[in-house]
């Protein structure tokens, strides 16, 4: 069964196609990326999800069945746009939240608590909201999204401003949270991290869907090509650009990665490389999912 | 409904634990009760002016009687004048008076001689004229004496000149539903205008506060997370409903400090606070106007606040929303004065009136009872409209950020299914 299924999903306002007879699927259990450059339909597509705005055409269905307000009690929300009320305590708020649905106050407020310990915000519970930093504004509103257990997750920019510390811990609770066998689906437009933690996504670009399935598959269907070489004395000897075998070449600073032309040996390559400079590092490798990202983007919109 | 209870306990609780709404519950009724209690206790003040006065007068026995007026009314007055009298009236004797005025040995002088009252005038000079009271004071010392003086040449004695001038008070008494209440126009004139800005400022501080909380929400963006579980009708209803739980707890709580008051008999300005004993009749009427006009005027102001993005944008339209209770207290004293008229009685038809100028006329002298049904009934219907044609523009306003939207743009969010 499907967790979240869009099928032919358009969205305009106005004049503006925001999303575009928008179809996938997103199967129960595991990591759900949505992935696509600003302004490609992301938010739009996940506040139909929510109900907070109706498509304009076609269906969105939760849990195998047609959308209906009742279900979103079992989906937890982190909107892009965060916000909580200023002047509100931070473990009030919670309890707040969490009675919107369907929770007892008691309940809440347990595992609000429960939460704000093991989130670093046990000391911040009897504050207000105003009073803390942006970072932890958006950890209470995180756990607002899991407060209530919820079978599905759908988190908008999840990790957007946080530093590294903190994407971490939120990371490990999202991972906790798909080991017991539950749904998430966010959206980003940060290609790392959808390249560590999702199982599947979809790519979407003007509203549309370039590129949808499973991520080992999609890598798959993109061929191991690509190669990625360190080696010392800076490369100077090396006009790896000219040479027939290459299709793309990247300079990263401290390596470069090379596309291989169709039906070009990665071996020819070493040798040539070889008897030029001190190599310390030769990798064939999949692309990644930035390189596909921009290539495909790249031809929807040409 | 759980979802509208959840977000109603919130905004209750949220409001009735700040500092403001103790504040305001304490404070507006003080601020009232000043505004009543003060005049005449002011008035009651004694005041310590004395001002020194030259009566240039035919006869001694003449200013002897204007002083006497004065005095008889130096306490209403709060100014004590003495008199020193003269009967020369020559030009070097004004002139001799008007430099003692310049050098402060005198407030001023009074040139009342047979001449001048002949010619039905006296002139009254001083460093000072610009206190209306005490020139009119003067004057009415002036002409007493002189009535009183003809009346004497006329062979009169004092008694029968007392008897003549015997002032009779008026004593009204409001008939209203068999009942009679004892009053006097200026405290059922001090009670209406007493109870009518009391709603009007209710009506507006907490049709405000539902303005400015949707504003906030907005601005904050909360929002985005609500509506993951709460539809924008629920939003907004939970939120009218606290905010009016909120000022429906005020009204009670000033009820009871009423309450309180006359029953420890502290009430100060007695005369003006048996016109309050006249309000206390109209109290019950008091909550169900101010509901109505609350839930009228919040109504507009929630979708007024979903419309904008900032205080500021919210501040230039708020005036359009206020004018019908503007226009209210404008006509408020002609009300007053005539609760029958044409003008009250339509005016207090209009919903976006009735919560004033209806329950204005209730206060002042009870309309028929199908007038007062029938204006609720109006209201409750207009609001009724107003909520479904709000609640859209709501709906589609809360998610809309950016500049303020065209009178075009809010006519094709009410038509957004």
């Amino acid at each position: 069964m499907d967790s979240v299924q869009l099928k032919d999903v358009s969205k305009s306002y106005g004049e503006f196609v925001a999303v575009d007879a928008l179809t996938f699927a997103v199967p129960a259990g595991g990591i759900y990326g949505l992935l696509g450059p600003n302004g490609a339909g992301k938010t739009s597509t996940i506040r139909m999800l929510m109900g907070i705005t109706l498509p304009d055409r076609g269906e969105v269905a939760l849990f195998g069945r047609p959308f209906d307000r009742r279900q979103l009690r079992r989906i937890g929300y982190l909107p892009e746009e965060r916000g909580l009320y200023r002047r509100m305590k931070v473990l009030e708020h919670l309890v707040f939240l969490g009675e919107l649905h369907g929770m007892s106050a008691a309940e809440a407020g347990k595992k609000g608590a429960a939460w704000c310990e093991r989130l670093e915000l046990a000391d911040w519970t009897k504050k207000k909201v105003e009073e803390l930093s942006k970072g932890m504004q958006q950890k209470v509103q995180f756990i607002a999204a899991l407060l209530h257990e919820p079978e599905i997750v759908i988190l908008d920019e999840p990790f957007y401003g946080l530093d590294p510390l903190n994407t971490t811990v939120l990371k490990d609770a999202l991972l906790e949270f798909r080991r017991g066998g539950r749904t998430i689906l966010f959206s980003t437009h940060r290609m790392d991290q959808v390249e560590k933690l999702c199982d599947a996504i979809c790519l979407i670009n003007h509203g549309r869907a370039v590129l949808e399935g499973d991520l080992k598959q999609i890598k798959a269907r993109f061929g191991r090509n690509n190669v990625q070489i360190a080696y010392e004395g800076g490369g100077d000897g090396v006009a790896l650009q000219d040479s027939p075998l290459v299709d793309k070449f990247n300079d990263y600073g401290n390596y470069v990665e090379v596309r291989l032309r169709a039906g070009a040996d990665p071996q020819e390559l070493l040798r040539l490389v070889a008897a030029r400079n001190r190599i310390s590092r030769f990798e064939l490798m999949e692309p990644s999912l930035e390189e596909i990202f921009i290539e495909t983007v790249g031809k929807s919109d040409a | 409904m759980r979802n509208v209870w959840v977000v109603l306990k919130r905004e209750y609780l949220e409001r009735v634990r700040t500092r403001a709404f103790l504040l305001t519950t304490l404070l507006l009724p003080l601020f009232m009760g000043a505004v009543m209690i003060l005049p005449s206790k002011l008035a009651s003040m004694k005041s310590s002016a004395v001002r020194h006065v030259a009566v240039v007068a035919s006869s001694p026995d003449f200013a002897a009687r204007i002083q006497h007026q004065l005095d008889a009314r130096s306490k209403q007055l709060g100014t004590r004048f003495l008199l020193e009298a003269q009967t020369d009236g020559s030009p070097a004797a004004i002139a001799r008076l008007q430099q003692r005025v310049a050098a402060k040995e005198l407030d001023g002088y009074l040139l009342v001689t047979d001449k001048e009252l002949a010619a039905g005038k006296a002139v009254y000079a001083a460093r000072s004229t610009s206190d209306f009271v005490e020139s009119a004071s003067l004057e009415s010392a002036v002409s007493t004496a002189m009535t009183r003086q003809r009346l004497a040449s006329r062979g009169l004695n004092n008694a029968d000149i007392d008897s003549l001038f015997s002032r009779i008070d008026l004593d009204t008494i409001t008939l209203a539903g068999g009942k009679q209440s004892r009053g006097n126009a200026l405290v059922t004139l001090l009670a209406s205008v007493t109870m009518m800005m009391m709603m009007y400022m209710t009506v507006i501080l907490y049709g405000i506060a539902v303005m400015r909380a949707v504003l906030e929400e907005k601005t904050s963006r909360v929002v985005e997370v609500m509506l993951a579980s709460v539809t924008p009708k629920e939003m907004m209803a939970g939120k009218i409903l606290g905010v009016g739980a909120v000022g429906v707890t005020q009204i009670v709580i000033w009820w009871i400090m009423a309450a309180l008051l006359f029953t420890a008999g502290l009430a100060g300005g007695g005369a003006a606070m048996s016109g309050l004993e006249l309000g206390s009749l109209k109290l019950g009427y008091f909550l169900v106007f101010f509901l109505l006009g609350y839930f009228l005027y919040a109504t507009l102001w929630a979708a007024l606040g979903a419309m904008v993005n900032s205080e500021q944008e919210a501040q230039q339209m708020q005036f359009i929303v206020m004018l019908p209770l503007i226009l209210s207290t404008v006509v408020m004293i002609l009300v007053i004065r005539q609760p029958n008229s044409p003008l009250a009685v339509w005016m207090s038809f209009v919903p976006f009136c009735t919560p004033l100028i209806m329950y204005l006329r209730i206060v002042v002298q009870q309309p028929p009872f199908w007038q007062i049904a029938l204006s609720i009934a109006l209201t409750v219907a207009t609001t009724y409209a107003l909520v479904a044609l709000c609640s859209r523009i709501y709906r589609v306003g809360i998610l809309m950020y950016g500049k303020r939207p065209t009178l075009p743009e809010i006519l094709k969010w009410i038509k957004y299914a």
